[in-house]
Formats: C-alpha cells, sequence, structure tokens
C-alpha cells in the first residue's frame, strides 16, 4: 500500500515537474483558493485602512502643508513634462509613427502574495473569463509589476519583475544603454551586461527597452541606486532600486492587448 | 477526520502565510509556516495518511505560489520522509530534539531547493545568501514553538473525541 502511494504520488511530481503546464488541476486549486485569499485581504485590509485613517488625522495639518508644497512643484515639473511631450508628438508625428498606447488596462486587485524569498509571486483576481492569459504584462502607475504567469477561470498567478528568475531588456533612459534587469528579490533589480564604458550615474532612470516585444518600451523600471566598478569583468555592476513598493502593491493594470497571440503566431513565445 | 482537520488547519495557513504575513515588516522576513505543519505530520503521523496530507498541502501552495511546478511538493515530501525516517522509533522523536530538527530540515531544504535550482534553472538562479538562509531558518524555528504546541492540542482533542465516540466494547462470552 505504501509502495503504491509512494509510486502514485511521484508519478504525479514527476508530471508536475516535467509537463510544467497548468492544467485543470491547478486551474481548479487556484480558483479554490482565490476567493478565500480575496476574502482575508479584503477583511484584513479593512482594518489596516481603518487604523491608518485614525493615525493619519493625528498628523493631518503638518501633511496638508508638506503636501500643498509637493503638489506647487510636481505642478511646475508637470508644466515642464507636458511641454516635453508635445514636442515629443509633433516630433512623432513628424516621424510619421503610429501613436501605439492602444491598450485599455484591465485593473486587478491583488487577492495574494507569496512572501517566500524563493517565488516573490502575487494572485489577482482576473482570470480567464475576463481574458487574461499567461504571458501578458502587469503594471501600476509606478512602471512594470511583472508578468502574468499561470491563469485559471478567475484568478491568475504572476510573476514579479524583481523575482530572482525574472529578466527584463531594459536601457537607461537618457542615453539608451541597455542590459538586462534581473530581479534580486528584496533588494530591488540588478542591471547586467553594461560595459564599463557606458556612461551611467546614481539616479539615471532605467525603462524597458522594448526588444523582444513582451513589454512595450518607455515602461518605467526604477531608478540606479549604487554602482559598482570592479577591476576584474567588462561590466559594471548596478543596483536598481524598483520605482514600485512590490510589498505594497493593492492593486495592479493588466495590458489585455493581443501582444501574446501575436507572439505565438509568430512562434516567438517566451519559454516559461 | 484527524487528516480532513489537519488539511483544514494546513489550508487555513497557506492562505495566512499569502495574505496576513504580507504585513509583517519587510526586515523581519517571513515564516515557512507550512513548512511547520509538514514537519509535525511527520512526526505525529503515520506514513500513509503523512504522505497524502503532505502532498495535498504543498501542492495547494506550489498552485498558488510557485514558479517552477512540482518543485515546492518534492522539498516538502523529502523533508518528511527524512523526519519520518530519523524520528522512526528513535530517542530523537521526543519533544527536545523536535524543534531544533525542524530547524535543521528546513535549512538544508534551503540548500537542497537551491541545488535543484541551479540545475533546472542555472540562469535564473537567485543570489545566496548565508545570513538570510540563517535568518529564514531562526524565523521557522520560532515560529514552531507557538505552532507545535496549537498543532498538539488540536490533534490531541480530535484523537480524544475520537475514542469518545467510539462505544466500548462488549466482552466476549468466553470472557464471562
Amino acid at each position: 500500500m505504501l509502495i503504491t502511494l509512494l509510486l502514485v504520488v511521484g508519478l504525479l511530481l514527476l508530471a508536475a515537474m516535467l509537463g510544467g503546464r497548468f492544467g485543470p488541476p491547478h486551474q481548479f486549486t487556484l480558483d479554490f483558493i482565490g476567493p478565500l485569499q480575496s476574502a482575508v485581504t479584503r477583511t484584513f485590509s479593512g482594518i489596516v485602512n481603518l487604523k491608518n485613517d485614525y493615525v493619519a488625522l493625528l498628523n493631518v495639518r503638518a501633511e496638508n502643508k508638506q503636501l500643498q508644497a509637493q503638489i506647487d512643484k510636481y505642478l511646475t515639473e508637470l508644466g515642464e513634462y507636458r511641454e516635453g511631450y508635445s514636442t515629443y508628438r509633433h516630433l512623432q508625428e513628424l516621424l510619421g509613427l503610429k501613436d501605439k498606447l492602444t491598450f485599455k488596462p484591465i485593473a486587478a486587485r491583488v487577492v495574494g502574495k507569496e512572501p517566500a524569498y524563493w517565488y516573490q509571486t502575487i494572485v489577482v483576481d482576473r482570470g480567464k473569463k475576463d481574458d487574461i492569459l499567461e504571458g501578458m504584462i502587469a503594471f501600476a502607475p509606478g512602471g512594470v509589476v511583472g508578468q502574468v504567469m499561470h491563469t485559471a477561470d478567475n484568478y491568475s498567478k504572476i510573476l514579479l519583475a524583481n523575482a530572482p528568475s525574472s529578466a527584463i531588456d531594459a536601457m537607461v533612459q537618457k542615453n539608451r544603454t541597455r542590459g538586462i534587469l534581473k530581479g534580486a528579490g528584496e533588494k530591488g533589480f540588478v542591471l547586467q551586461y553594461v560595459l564599463k564604458t557606458a556612461d551611467v550615474e546614481v539616479g539615471d532612470f532605467i525603462v524597458t527597452a522594448g526588444i523582444g516585444g513582451v513589454f512595450p518600451a518607455g515602461m518605467p523600471l526604477g531608478k540606479i541606486s549604487k554602482i559598482e566598478k570592479k577591476q576584474r569583468g567588462m561590466f559594471q555592476e548596478i543596483e536598481v532600486e524598483p520605482h514600485i513598493d512590490f510589498q505594497k502593491l493593492e492593486y495592479v493594470l493588466l495590458d489585455p492587448t493581443d501582444r501574446k497571440a501575436v507572439l505565438d503566431s509568430m512562434n516567438l513565445s517566451p519559454a516559461r | 477526520m484527524l487528516v480532513i482537520s489537519f488539511w483544514a488547519v494546513g489550508i487555513v495557513l497557506i492562505i495566512a502565510q499569502t495574505t496576513l504575513l504580507e504585513y509583517l515588516p519587510l526586515w523581519l522576513g517571513r515564516p515557512d509556516v507550512v513548512f511547520v505543519l509538514v514537519a509535525f505530520i511527520a512526526y505525529r503521523f503515520a506514513w500513509i495518511p503523512g504522505i497524502l496530507l503532505v502532498f495535498a498541502l504543498s501542492w495547494v501552495l506550489d498552485v498558488v505560489a510557485g514558479i517552477y511546478l512540482g518543485l515546492y511538493p518534492l522539498v516538502c515530501l523529502l523533508a518528511f520522509t527524512a523526519l519520518k525516517t530519523l524520528t522512526n522509533k528513535s530517542p530523537v522523536k521526543e519533544s527536545t530534539y523536535q524543534i531544533p530538527l525542524v530547524g535543521l530540515s528546513y535549512f538544508l531544504s534551503q540548500i537542497f531547493f537551491y541545488f535543484v535550482n541551479s540545475i533546472l534553472l542555472p540562469d535564473m538562479l537567485p543570489e545566496w545568501s548565508w545570513p538570510g538562509a540563517l535568518q529564514r531558518t531562526v524565523l521557522v524555528v520560532l515560529s514552531a514553538i507557538p505552532l507545535f504546541i496549537l498543532f498538539n492540542r488540536l490533534y490531541e482533542y480530535i484523537q480524544k473525541r475520537r475514542l469518545r465516540g467510539k462505544p466500548p466494547r462488549r466482552r466476549s462470552q468466553r470472557a464471562i
């Protein structure tokens, strides 16, 4: 009996590992756990928000003044960015480029997060019924969040961009120097394969490079927080602080464009 | 009844681990409470219900959070087998050794996990950190203390109820 059980479990494990497919039993499990996670997250975040609101009231006056000053500063900056944007649009029209902002993102609530160091995944309350497909990108107003990894009918699992197994083609915004942005867990990101001769500084912004077609070019990823140039080797060691606070993610936006279908038809789907 | 009850406890722990524990401060890290339950199952359950429970629970966590499907159940089943073999008819089963053994098995599991990752996904290998691994082990050991008390109470409560529910055996005619 024990040997039979061990054989069955072993075969199931082997099938799961070798197949690597997110089949109906996996999808059923995710759809079973998702609502439970959603209920706990909603209840607990409600309590936390209530507590935070109360604490916030205590410092509201000082914070108001500080926020007003920040608004003034941001309005000035916004004016400059508007000017820059209109110049960009004008130049784009001149070049005859099409406006590529076609997607209408779908908002999804984060219902579960796996805190273990090895995983760095989240579960959101949107799935196949909402036309979510594996491979779609997830982002927040601050920038890239990650990529949809597995989908069930009503829930999906997203691999966060800071997961050790995540790698994104990225570039330094100011001079288009390219590299590979690897997840480094709680440390954020590490930008790899940037030559020592490249002009990069602490504080430079890193955005997606758009190579490979998964992430559109120019999505914010983070800014350089540390640069180390060792005597050996051709490349610099660059640490990048993410724009997104992965710890505090409550909602994400999912890009429902048919990017995956296009990639599949071209046989360019990223290996998962 | 015992298996179903502990399966339900496991599901509650998985939900807590993937929702509530996220609110712990980042510097503290998060304990793998499901692994603590796996160790408890190895100490208190027989082989067959133990394997069933460990596989069912680690499968759920793997689906909810795993990147390389099947790896977490494999690690949990190996930890279960190692603990079960080590503690079977051995003085190591005593409660004094239980918690330190949870820590040791978790520490070795992390090394095994890293080793398997280095074979399966060498390009996507996260940076190994001894202080990080030790910190996670300490967290698991600390969380194992209250959790083991809780699991033991639940286990004994269910056992007592089961015994109470059983009708007393009638003496046979011969004995009279």
